[in-house]
C-alpha cells in the first residue's frame, strides 16, 4: 500500500507515452491523441492548457488525511468521471473544486488547484464567482420548495445575470430546454418544483446549474436516487451537455462511468491510483486495484 | 425441516407473548392520554363552572321620580346645586315604591339591594338630559353585588349569607315580577378593576396585556431570531459559542421571578424607569422568552435541510443569500410558532410582574405604553385573593378570558405553521 | 500485487460470478480437447485409410457444432447477468472469438474426413502422406498448445504459436510443391494430388486457428490486440 504511489506514477508515465489506440467515437480524433499525451507529465505552460490543472492536492479533516497528494489535469470539454470504492475520497476531492469544502470548518486544502491557470484557493478570490463557473447538481435531488421557475431563475438572479423580465424568461426557457425538460414542465412553470419526479427534479437541478452558464460543471452520485428511466434521460443529458461543458462526475456506478465519461479516474484510500481513457479502463486497466474494484473483487 | 417447524412454532409462540406485551403498552399510553384530559376536564368544568356566572350580570329596574325635592334641590336649574344634590334617596324611594312591604326603617336595607355606584350614574344621566328633572322615568340600574351573587346561586346558601331574610324576600319578588334580571355582563368588557364587584372588569388587564406583549413581542422575536441565525450560521464554534449555548439553555430554566427581580434591579432601580408600565413589563417578559424563542429558533432552522443550503450554496449564493432566501423562509414556520408559544408563556406570567409593580390596584384601561397597568393573570390573581364572593367567579371568568386569548393564539400558531410549511 | 495465475478469475466477491467463469473456461477446453482429438482422428483415418473412422468423425462434428451453440450461450448469459468488466470481459470476450475458431477447426477435421473417405474408396496410399503427417503433428501440437496457453493463461507460450505459424505456413507451400512435382510426374495422380492438397490446406487452417486462439490469449492476458501486428510488436507486449 505504502509502495503505490511512485508505482503508479511511473505506470501512468509508462501508459501515456504509447499513442493513444482508444478514440472515444464522440470526439474529433486529433485532439484525443493530441491530449493523450500530455495527460500526468508535469505541465510547463502548455500550449494546450486544461480547464483545471491540479498539482499535488491533499486534503485533510483534522489530522485524518482523506486525499494524499493527487495531481490530475481535467480537460477542457471532456466528461471524466471519479470512482472507487466508497470513502476513497472521490466525493472530497469533486467539493474542492468549487470549494463546497470550505463550511466544513476542520477541512483543510493544500495544493495548486488551478481553473484556467488561476489558482481557486488562493485568500482573495472570490468564492461566489468561483461557483458561478463551477456548477454543482448534488447526489439527491435538491430543488428549492419553491416554483420551477423560480429555481432556474434563482441564479442569474442573484448574479445579475438578466436585466429584463424577458431576459431571464429566455434563460429559463433555454437552460430548461438544455435539460431536455422543457417540453414536460413548460405548461406548469408555476408548480412547486418539489412535486416533480425524481428524474425530473435532479433533470431541473441541472437546469439550475446552467442557468448562470458554468463552465464546468460537478456531478456528485446524480443518479444515485433515481430509477433507471431516469437516470438514461440523466446520462443522455449529459452527453449532450459535454460539447459546451466540461463535466466532472462521481459515480458509484461503474456502469455509468462507462457509459458517460471520455475519462475515468479511479481513487483508492484517498490516492488517485490510474487515470485513463474510459476504453482502456473498463478492457484494460493498468493497475491491478482498478482491475479489482472494476471486475468486482474488492471486500 | 423440523429445526425449520421448530423454529416456526417457537417464533409464533414469542410472537404472542410480544403482542400481549404491544397491547398492554398501549393501554399505558391511552391511559396517560385519559389521566390528562381527565385532569383537563376537570379543571375546565371547575372553572368553567365557576366562571359562567362572571359573564352574567343582575339589573334592577325601578321607577325613579326625579323630585327636586327628594333631592334636597332648592334650585334644580343651577348646576351647581344638582351636582351636590343626593341621589340616593331617589333611588331608594323608588325601590321603597317597588317595594310596598317596606317600611322607614328599612331605608338601609332598601339602598343596599342597589349598586352603590348607581346614584353616580343617575348623577350623569341627569347632567346629561337636565329635562328629565322632576319626571319619573324607568331606569336600570345594577344590582347590589349581594343580590348579584344571591339571584346567580338561587340554589346554593353559601351565596345568600350577605343578604338577610327580608332582602332576600324582595329580591324574590322583585325577580318574579321581572323587575331584577339577569343579562350579559357587558360591564365586564367595558370597565376596568373597581372595589365593587359588579363593576369590575377586565378591559384594562385586556389592554394592559395586549401592550405588554407588544412590547415582547418586538423585541424578542427580532432579537431571538437574530441571536439564533448568528449562532446557527455565522458563529464559530468554539468555547465561546458554546459557553453561551449552554448558558442560553439555562436560562430557559431559570425560574421566572428571576426576571422579574432583575428587571427590577436594571430597569427600575439602575434606568429609573416607571413602575407598574407595559414597557418595563414588556422588557421583563421579553428577556424571559427570549431563551425559549432562540432555542426554538435554531431548531427551526436546524431543521432546514442541508441539501437546501448545499444548492444555494451550488449556484453561487453568498453566505447572506443563503439565509436570507433559502434557510429563513423555510425556518420562519418554526420559529413563529415558537415565538406565539413563547409569547402565550409570557402571556400567563404573573410572578415576575408582581416584582415591577404591576400588580397595582388600576382602575382606567391605560392609553399608552408608560401608563401604569395590570394585566390579565395578575387581576387573576389579585381577584381570586379577595374577600367578596362576586370577586371569585370573576377571577374564574378572567381565567376564561386568559384561556380564550392562549387558546387564540396557539391557534395562530397552528394556523401559521400549516399556512407557511412546506415540504421538500 | 503480482497476478498469480490460479485465481486470476476466482477471487470475485460473488461465488456465482467465481463459477460462472469457471465453467465458461473448462467447457471451453472441453471443446477444444474434442476438437484437437477430431483433427488427430481425421488425420489417422485418412493416413490408415479408415473409412468407418471416417464416418464417426463426420457424425462427431454434430457434438462440436452444440457445444459451440452452448458456450455462446453461456457467454451472452454471462455478459447480461454479470456485465463483466476487464480481465472477465476480455475473457468473455476471447471465448466468443475462440469458439468460432473452434468450430472451423472441427469442420477442417470434418473436410478432412471426407477427403479420407474418398481416398479410402480408391485404395492404395497416394503419396504426400508424408508432409500431411507432418505438418498435422506440426498443427495439432499448436493447438493442443495454444489450448495449454489459455487454460495456464501463458501469454508467452501464445506468442511462441504465433512465431509457429510462420513455419506451418512454410511447411505447407514447401508441401505443396513437392505435390505439385508429383503431378507433374503422372497425370493420372493428379485428382488424387488434389485431394491432399486440399487436406494440407484444411490442416494449415487449423493452424492459422491455433494462431487466432492464441492472439486471444494474449489479448485475454495482456489486454492488448495483437491480431494484425508485426509478430515483434506483440512480442514487445508480451514481454520477456
Amino acid at each position: 500500500m505504502n509502495t503505490m504511489n511512485p508505482s503508479i506514477a511511473a505506470k501512468a508515465g509508462a501508459g501515456e507515452q504509447e499513442p493513444a489506440i482508444a478514440v472515444p467515437e464522440s470526439r474529433p480524433e486529433d485532439t484525443v491523441i493530441e491530449e493523450g499525451k500530455t495527460v500526468g507529465k508535469p505541465f510547463a505552460g502548455d500550449a494546450d492548457s486544461p480547464k483545471f490543472k491540479l498539482r499535488n492536492v491533499s486534503v485533510s479533516y483534522g489530522n485524518d488525511r482523506a486525499i494524499k497528494d493527487i495531481s490530475l489535469d481535467i480537460r477542457r470539454n471532456e466528461v471524466i468521471s471519479f470512482i472507487g470504492p466508497s470513502g476513497c475520497g472521490k466525493t472530497t476531492f469533486l467539493r474542492c473544486l468549487n470549494r463546497m469544502n470550505d463550511s466544513i470548518e476542520i477541512c483543510r486544502v493544500t495544493g495548486k488547484l488551478m481553473l484556467d491557470g488561476e489558482d481557486i484557493y488562493q485568500s482573495k478570490k472570490d468564492v461566489v464567482e468561483l461557483r458561478a463557473r463551477v456548477g454543482m447538481v448534488f447526489q439527491k435531488p435538491n430543488p428549492f420548495p419553491k416554483s420551477i421557475y423560480d429555481n432556474v431563475a434563482y441564479g442569474p438572479k442573484i448574479h445579475g445575470l438578466a436585466n429584463r423580465k424577458s431576459e431571464l424568461d429566455e434563460i429559463v426557457e433555454n437552460s430548461l430546454r438544455k435539460a431536455g425538460l422543457w417540453d414536460e414542465v413548460k405548461d406548469r412553470l408555476d408548480a412547486v418544483a418539489t412535486g416533480m419526479s425524481g428524474g425530473q427534479q435532479q433533470r431541473l437541478c441541472i437546469a439550475r446549474a446552467i442557468a448562470v452558464s458554468p463552465e464546468v460543471i460537478l456531478m456528485d452520485e446524480p443518479c444515485s436516487a433515481l430509477d433507471p428511466i431516469a437516470t438514461a434521460k440523466v446520462e443522455e443529458l449529459i452527453s449532450e451537455m459535454s460539447e459546451s461543458y466540461t463535466i466532472v462526475i462521481v459515480t458509484h456506478s461503474m456502469q455509468q462511468a462507462a457509459r458517460v465519461s471520455h475519462r475515468t479516474a479511479y481513487f483508492h484510500m484517498g490516492h488517485l491510483v490510474e487515470v485513463n481513457e474510459t476504453n482502456k479502463v473498463f478492457t484494460a486497466p493498468e493497475h491491478e486495484l482498478t482491475e479489482s474494484y472494476i471486475t468486482g473483487r474488492f471486500g | 425441516m423440523t429445526d425449520q417447524t421448530q423454529q416456526a412454532e417457537r417464533v409464533r409462540r414469542s410472537l404472542k407473548r410480544r403482542y400481549r406485551k404491544e397491547s398492554r403498552f398501549r393501554a399505558y399510553g391511552m391511559l396517560a392520554i385519559a389521566i390528562a384530559l381527565g385532569a383537563l376536564a376537570v379543571l375546565f368544568a371547575d372553572i368553567i363552572g365557576k366562571g359562567y356566572a362572571g359573564f352574567l350580570k343582575t339589573t334592577i329596574t325601578l321607577e325613579v321620580d326625579l323630585d327636586p325635592e327628594v333631592m334636597y334641590l332648592d334650585d334644580p336649574t343651577d348646576p351647581k346645586q344638582v351636582r351636590m344634590a343626593d341621589f340616593v334617596a331617589p333611588l331608594v324611594a323608588a325601590a321603597d315604591d317597588a317595594l310596598p312591604g317596606a317600611t322607614e326603617e328599612d331605608q338601609d336595607a332598601l339602598r343596599r339591594l342597589i349598586n352603590p355606584y348607581a346614584s353616580t350614574e343617575l348623577r350623569a344621566a341627569l347632567e346629561q338630559n337636565p329635562e328629565w328633572m322632576g319626571t319619573t322615568r324607568t331606569m336600570t340600574f345594577l344590582a347590589h353585588s349581594n343580590v348579584d351573587v344571591y339571584v346567580k346561586h338561587e340554589d346554593d346558601a353559601a351565596y345568600s349569607i350577605k343578604l338577610s331574610e327580608q332582602q332576600q324576600a324582595w329580591v324574590d319578588d322583585l325577580v318574579e315580577r321581572g323587575l331584577v334580571d339577569t343579562s350579559f355582563n357587558d360591564v365586564f368588557f367595558t370597565n376596568g378593576d373597581s372595589r365593587d364587584p359588579a363593576k369590575a372588569g377586565v378591559l384594562g388587564a385586556i389592554v394592559g396585556s395586549l401592550l405588554t406583549m407588544i412590547i415582547t413581542l418586538l423585541l424578542s422575536f427580532p432579537i431571538g431570531v437574530a441571536a439564533a441565525i448568528y449562532l446557527e450560521e455565522f458563529a464559530p464554534r468554539n468555547k465561546i459559542t458554546d459557553f453561551i449555548e449552554v448558558n442560553i439553555n439555562n436560562l430557559a430554566a431559570v425560574p421566572s421571578i428571576i426576571f422579574g427581580l432583575l428587571g427590577l434591579a436594571v430597569f427600575i432601580n439602575l434606568f429609573g424607569m416607571p413602575r407598574s408600565v407595559p414597557f418595563v413589563g414588556g422588557l421583563v417578559l421579553t428577556l424571559m422568552t427570549l431563551p425559549t424563542i432562540i432555542i426554538s429558533s435554531r431548531a427551526a432552522i436546524q431543521s432546514v435541510p442541508p441539501s437546501i443550503r448545499e444548492a444555494a450554496e451550488g449556484v453561487g449564493a453568498s453566505k447572506m443569500q443563503v439565509v436570507l432566501h433559502h434557510v429563513l423562509p423555510l425556518a420562519l414556520p418554526g420559529m413563529m410558532t415558537g415565538s406565539i408559544i413563547g409569547m402565550a408563556q409570557a402571556l400567563g406570567e404573573t410572578a415576575p410582574l408582581l416584582l415591577i409593580g404591576m400588580v397595582a390596584f388600576i382602575v382606567d384601561p391605560p392609553t399608552g405604553f408608560f401608563d401604569a397597568s395590570t394585566v390579565l393573570p395578575v387581576q387573576v390573581f389579585l381577584w381570586a385573593g379577595s374577600p367578596e364572593l362576586a370577586f371569585i367567579e370573576r377571577a374564574s371568568a378572567a381565567i376564561m378570558v386568559l384561556l380564550a386569548f392562549l387558546m387564540s393564539m396557539n391557534a395562530l400558531a397552528i394556523w401559521l405553521r400549516k399556512r407557511l410549511e412546506r415540504r421538500w | 500485487m503480482p497476478k498469480s495465475k490460479d485465481d486470476m478469475y476466482g477471487d470475485h466477491i460473488s461465488h456465482q460470478f467465481n463459477d460462472d467463469l469457471a465453467n465458461l473456461k473448462n467447457d471451453f477446453l472441453k471443446m477444444g480437447g474434442l476438437v484437437e482429438q477430431q483433427t488427430i482422428d481425421a488425420v489417422n483415418a485418412l493416413i490408415d485409410g479408415d473409412g468407418w473412422a471416417a464416418d464417426e468423425i463426420r457424425a462427431r462434428d454434430r457434438i462440436v457444432d452444440n457445444m459451440e451453440k452452448d458456450l455462446d450461450e453461456e457467454a451472452t448469459q454471462l455478459i447480461a447477468r454479470r456485465q463483466p468488466a476487464a480481465r472477465d470481459l476480455r475473457l468473455v470476450i476471447a471465448v466468443i472469438k475462440m469458439v468460432s475458431d473452434l468450430e472451423r477447426v472441427g469442420d477442417e477435421a470434418k473436410k478432412i474426413a471426407k477427403f479420407a473417405l474418398t481416398l479410402a474408396e480408391e485404395g492404395h496410399a497416394p503419396r504426400g502422406y508424408v508432409e500431411v503427417r507432418h505438418i498435422a503433428n506440426h498443427v495439432t501440437t499448436m493447438l493442443n498448445e495454444a489450448l495449454d496457453a489459455f487454460s495456464r493463461l501463458d501469454s508467452t507460450q501464445a506468442l511462441k504459436i504465433i512465431r509457429e505459424d510462420k513455419r506451418v505456413d512454410e511447411e505447407y507451400q514447401a508441401a505443396t510443391r513437392t505435390l505439385l512435382t508429383f503431378m507433374m510426374e503422372d497425370s493420372r495422380n493428379i485428382s488424387r494430388c488434389m485431394s491432399v492438397m486440399w487436406v494440407l490446406r484444411a490442416l494449415e487452417r487449423v493452424g492459422d486457428h491455433a494462431c487466432n486462439i492464441a492472439e486471444n490469449v494474449i489479448y485475454m492476458v495482456e489486454g492488448e490486440d495483437v491480431r494484425h501486428t508485426p509478430v515483434e510488436e506483440a512480442a514487445k507486449i508480451v514481454g520477456p
